[in-house]
């Protein structure tokens, strides 16, 4: 008799221990689980994660209480917080993962007179006193963000006269940043020939269109 | 029948406490949030979470309930990946 009820009580003891409790497929969890379901679907748990974490924490603790009995108030205080914080990272979600606008041009600094050895993104001695000036425009101007915006003309390969371009803008941007302008509010963009502003049947004009602009962005 | 009854009672339950069960979940929790430590991801969050009840349901002696949640906050971090 006594052999049996230690095997009995022995048996229940490990039923015990395997079982778990935190199943949430039960009716009386439909509510949170919908709530938990669509903030998921609304991207938040990369968007809203803490709020979603405290949501699904909430509705794995009321799937206990409710399955363990005997604790209404909590399981009701569980589901409703369950809910409320998944709702709430739906939201948070909606704000923090909506795409932001692609920045605009407001305003364009001309760069006159800043030019390159022939081929090259190495700076003339010439630049060099205009470029200053810009640094202070911008250290004046404290609050803008700007592209450093390098064009060619159209004479030679289009794919190289792109990556010229960039080299050239790149070579602008850190003359800047080497001179106390912050890289943070700088980028730099080559355009190539792309965007011609002059009719280049004369030098004059092939001129025009090589040139750097700063493009102050909103 | 009584005394054996009780003997066995009194050793069933001091089985978790003699295992180190009691003050386990609390270092579990512990090193759960030391270890993700700066990491504010959704497994990380969810870890830390699970830990928080684990440790309050061992307050409520329910230390099945603290065993399985803490396995679950374990999990978690596992997926956090560590401290950032």
């Amino acid at each position: 008799m006594i052999k049996r009820m230690i095997v009995a009580t022995a048996a229940l003891s490990l039923a015990a221990c395997a079982g778990g409790h935190s199943n949430i497929d039960i009716d009386e969890l439909s509510e949170a689980r919908a709530a938990v379901a669509a903030s998921k679907a609304a991207g938040a748990e990369r968007c809203a994660p803490k709020l979603q974490a405290q949501a699904v924490a909430s509705l794995y603790w009321a799937a206990h209480e409710i399955q363990e009995g005997g604790h209404a108030t909590e399981e009701t205080e569980l589901t409703e917080r369950a809910i409320s914080k998944a709702n709430a990272a739906r939201t948070q979600a909606k704000v923090n993962c909506a795409p932001k606008a692609a920045p605009k041009v407001v305003e364009i600094i001309k760069l006159s007179g800043v030019n390159f050895a022939n081929n090259s993104a190495d700076l003339t001695p010439e630049s060099i006193a205009i470029l200053d000036g810009a640094v202070a425009t911008l250290k004046r101007r404290a609050d803008i963000k700007v592209e450093v915006a390098a064009h060619t003309s159209s004479r030679g390969a289009a794919a190289y006269n792109l990556s010229l371009s960039r080299s050239r803008a790149a070579s602008v941007m850190d003359y800047l940043v080497s001179h106390g302008i912050a890289a943070d509010r700088l980028t730099s963009k080559g355009y190539g020939e792309t965007q011609l502003i002059a009719d280049e049947s004369t030098r004059a004009g092939e001129a025009q269109n090589r040139r750097v602009e700063l493009r102050v962005m909103n | 029948m009584r005394i054996t009854l009780l003997l066995f009672t009194l050793f069933a339950f001091s089985l978790p406490a003699n295992a180190g069960m009691f003050s386990t979940i609390d270092d579990r929790a512990n090193q759960i949030s030391a270890q993700l430590e700066g990491n504010n991801s959704y497994h990380a969050h969810l870890a830390r979470e699970l830990a928080n009840v684990a440790v309050e349901e061992k307050g409520q002696h329910d230390v099945t309930a603290a065993l399985e949640f803490i396995r679950m906050a374990e999990d978690h971090a596992a997926q956090a990946g560590g401290s950032k």
